[in-house]
């Protein structure tokens, strides 16, 4: 026998454990009604393959497991689909899950793919696939599929198998033990043929003789697995006390087994195995320590998973079906919100606690400082403190006296003198801690977007300026090239002085007088035109001035005085540009009146000429009367050369006489 | 006297090489930004709801951080935030403001998708871009991204968004402090309620 290490800390509650016979399994009738949860693990609930109304048959894969850790569920009996919706669960929140609901027909007929095997044909892909169709879950409570633990990359030199059921009042495993011993063995002798290179041991409690015998009488002949009897104290059964007791070694904080190379599985998992490998059938049913003073058929049954636990409390004749029932054991269970739940791959136990137990709990005290909870605390933890910290809602600092690393065993609040629920405040601890960091994660998260959209936000303006910038400057530099190339050409200022200071040189140029001709006459019909408006301009601005002079003298305005002088002004001015036009027509002896006349005649020969070549006799008409056209045409066209000639001579003789 | 001019010159010289060393450690450990603000933006919820008059928790931190406006401005944070803050500044707790909002239970928008016509302007007025969508098109919230800052819904036209309390499924449910009552208490709970006895 190995020498044996201990765990700190550690309780000793009575047992009872054999209020419940352990070694004798018994079978309930099939209930008319099965409830089976999607969700009986860890990980994500499954996803149902079935609608309602199908038809099942015991073990049919009727929900398919979601993502690498999660589990399949199976049909537990034959039957109808009755219902696929919320149902209450056994969870101590006492809130609904997704439950496929099955009418049973009592045939309980097996579905036809389900086959037996040769473990000894069977490749370890076969068998891996086999473990993870059966949808075998940690069977000790936590619930971890089976099949993702043993598929671990970490290489595992220990198999913890553990039959150690350290809580009061439960038998399932020492059951399990006693009956499916050699099951157990082929089972463990599968997964480690799973993890190669692994020895096992057996870890079993020294209150259970019976099974301890089953078990070393099974495990004979067996080098690679070894029983190892521990003695009693609680929890001993907990994964990280396991490993300490049997190997010394501590699991560190943040860390798993599989890291230790350790991998621990329930007895009872070591037995769904066998049943997944050698008989193909899934997990569909376990056993169940129903117990308690308040119940008359205290036992071990065997029971389909989704039966409720009224059903079978009312089964075992309870004193009162419908009271308070703990789920799981005395130290660690929770109390059924409702009675009316199934129970799953995880459930061992139904504790019906008679009434007057009940009645009997008092209400906590003060905490008196004793520091009985810090000796029994088997994860060395300072439970006290924990709970005036926890009592405070002060998170920050509970975190730092490692609260976390509890593992909710109640050895504290078993020995605490004073009654206090202590487990209770460190799970209220704990959820609050647990919601904190969600709330923190989500609140980083919701930083970075509002972040990123900021930023988004931001360079969209940014761009949108740089590309008004870019239009900008575009337009400005087209705007400039065009007035570039438009200086060049005509600017209307330097135009208008080229033409006056031409126009001042003229005169001298006596030699120029044939080019300059044009340019003058020019000049001089601006001039003639300037002034002829200049004189109607001032002649109108009188005109207005003076009438505006006489409504201002007939309204008897004050102003009147400053109007007359202007108007005075504007009447000179209108005389002088008058006057000035008068000299300059005087000058160029321009008769406006015989130009205008020349202009006429020519205009009427020329109209005469057109119309008569418009009218040009075709080869029809008469010969006379081409005779007669062309000699009107003619004198038509005479006439239209002396006005022609008239009205030049006009037009010459006041161009030289301006010149 | 020559003791005292030696105190002096050596009590200069000491100034001085302090001086000198005090001057380099200012600039070679300089910190950049002001740390406080971040400080203080860790401890805001991140709701980047508005409430408190700033278009986010960032610039509501700056301004508490300039002391140009109290710590009880962020009813998303509620009391759990306002003693935060307290403990970081230093300062007295104050009671939430109530003309900022009331401290309620965290809700997340819903968009009743039949009803959605599709106008982008919860789009745009999200501040951590949660709402999904396109002109026309039928828009959603990806729940998990929600801060239930309610900006959303003023917006909307045909007022097809809800702010729903977040459901408490079995993975977010947590135990409750639980009630303990001890012997003074049950006094004190008598005295209020009145003994049935009298």
């Amino acid at each position: 026998m190995k020498t044996l290490f201990d765990f700190p800390g550690g309780v000793h509650p009575p047992q009872h454990k054999q209020q419940s016979n352990p070694g004798k399994l018994m079978d309930l009738p099939l209930p008319q009604r099965l409830l089976i949860p999607l969700s009986q693990h860890i990980g994500a609930p499954a996803k149902p393959l079935v609608k309602v109304g199908d038809q099942v048959y015991k073990g049919q894969l009727i929900a398919l497991a979601t993502g690498a850790i999660s589990a399949n569920v199976h049909a537990t009996s034959s039957g109808l689909v009755s219902a696929i919706a919320s149902f209450p669960v056994a969870h101590a929140s006492g809130l609904d899950a997704m439950c496929i609901e099955l009418e049973t027909d009592g045939q309980d007929t097996w579905h036809p793919d389900i086959t037996t095997a040769n473990p000894g044909q069977l490749d370890e892909q076969e068998i891996r696939q086999r473990v993870l169709a059966a949808g075998i879950v940690g069977m000790g409570g936590a619930g971890f599929p089976s099949a993702a633990k043993l598929a671990t990359d970490t290489p595992i030199h220990t198999l913890l198998v553990n039959g150690v059921e350290c809580e009061p009042y439960i038998t399932a495993d020492d059951t399990v033990m006693q009956i499916y011993s050699h099951e157990i063995i082929l089972g463990t002798k599968l997964a480690l043929g799973l993890l190669k290179q692994s020895t096992c041991k057996l870890v079993i409690e020294d209150n259970k003789p019976q099974a301890i015998a089953a078990m070393l009488q099974a495990s004979a002949g067996h080098d690679d697995i070894e029983v190892i009897v521990i003695p009693t104290k609680y929890p001993s059964g907990g994964e990280k006390q396991l490993i300490q007791n049997v190997t010394g070694q501590q699991v560190p904080r943040g860390k798993i087994p599989a890291n230790l190379g350790i991998l621990c599985q329930n007895v009872a998992t070591m037995k769904a195995i066998y049943d997944a490998v050698y008989l193909g059938q899934p997990s569909i049913e376990r056993i169940i320590t129903v117990t308690g003073d308040g119940v008359k058929q205290a036992g071990n049954y065997r029971l389909r998973i989704g039966t409720c636990a009224d059903y079978v409390l009312q089964q075992c004749q309870a004193e009162q079906p419908n009271s308070q029932v703990i789920i799981g054991g005395p130290m660690m269970g929770f109390q059924l919100p409702n009675t009316h739940v199934p129970l799953i791959k995880t459930s061992n136990c139904l504790l019906v606690p008679s009434a007057k137990a009940l009645s009997d709990a008092s209400p906590a005290m003060a905490c008196i400082r004793c520091g009985q909870c810090e000796i029994a605390c088997p994860a060395q933890l300072l439970p006290q403190q924990l709970y005036w910290l926890a009592k405070s809602d002060a998170f920050d600092k509970i975190e730092q006296y490692n609260l976390m690393d509890c593992i909710e065993c109640g050895a504290c609040a078993y020995v605490c003198p004073s009654q206090i629920p202590l487990v209770q405040h460190y799970r209220y601890a704990k959820g609050m801690l647990r919601q904190k960091a969600t709330e923190a994660r989500q609140a980083e998260l919701s930083k970075q977007r509002f972040e990123a959209r900021e930023q988004r936000l931001l360079d969209e303006v940014t761009a949108k300026e740089e590309r008004r910038k870019t239009r900008a400057a575009a337009a400005a530099a087209a705007q400039a090239a065009k007035r570039a190339s438009n200086t060049e050409q005509a600017d209307p200022v330097k135009a208008a002085q080229a033409r006056l200071a031409a126009k001042q040189k003229t005169p001298a140029h006596d030699t120029a007088h044939q080019a300059t001709l044009a340019n003058n006459s020019a000049t001089n019909e601006v001039s003639h035109k300037d002034l002829k408006t200049a004189a109607a301009i001032a002649r109108t601005k009188f005109k207005k001035a003076n009438k505006a002079y006489e409504d201002a003298k007939a309204a008897d305005h004050e102003d009147t005085d400053k109007l007359q002088t202007m108007v005075h002004d504007l009447q000179q001015r209108s005389e002088q540009t008058a006057q000035a036009l008068a000299e300059f027509e005087s000058q160029v002896q321009v008769d406006p009146e015989a130009e205008k006349q020349a202009q006429i005649t020519w205009a009427k020969a020329n109209a005469q000429v057109r119309k008569l070549n418009k009218s040009a006799p075709d080869s029809s008409t008469p010969d006379d009367e081409k005779a007669a056209h062309k000699e009107a045409l003619q004198v038509a066209q005479k006439n239209l050369e002396q006005a022609q000639a008239k009205l030049d001579h006009i037009k010459n003789s006041s161009k030289e006489a301006q010149s | 006297m020559d003791i005292i001019i030696f105190a002096i010159v050596s009590l200069t010289l000491m100034a001085l090489l302090f001086g000198g060393i005090l001057g380099y450690a200012a600039k070679r450990l300089k910190v950049e930004g002001d740390p406080i603000v971040d400080q203080i933006n860790a401890l805001l919820p991140q709701t980047q709801c508005g409430q408190c008059g700033h278009p986010g928790c960032r610039p509501y931190a700056e301004a508490i951080a300039q002391q140009a406006d109290p710590i009880n401005l962020c009813p998303p944070g509620g009391e759990t935030t306002i003693k935060a803050l307290a403990d970081l500044l230093d300062v007295e707790v104050l009671s939430l403001d109530a003309e900022a909002g009331v401290d309620s239970v965290p809700k997340i928008a819903y968009i009743r998708e039949d009803e959605c016509i599709g106008c982008t302007k919860c789009i745009q007025a999200c501040p951590v871009d949660a709402i999904l969508g396109a002109a026309k098109l039928m828009h959603t919230v990806i729940v998990n991204e929600c801060t239930g800052c309610d900006l959303c819904v003023e917006p909307c036209p045909v007022d097809c968004i809800d702010m729903l309390p977040i459901p408490i499924t079995s993975q977010t449910w947590h135990w409750q402090k639980p009630q303990q009552l001890i012997a003074t208490d049950r006094q004190l709970e008598q005295e209020i309620v009145g003994d049935p006895s009298l």
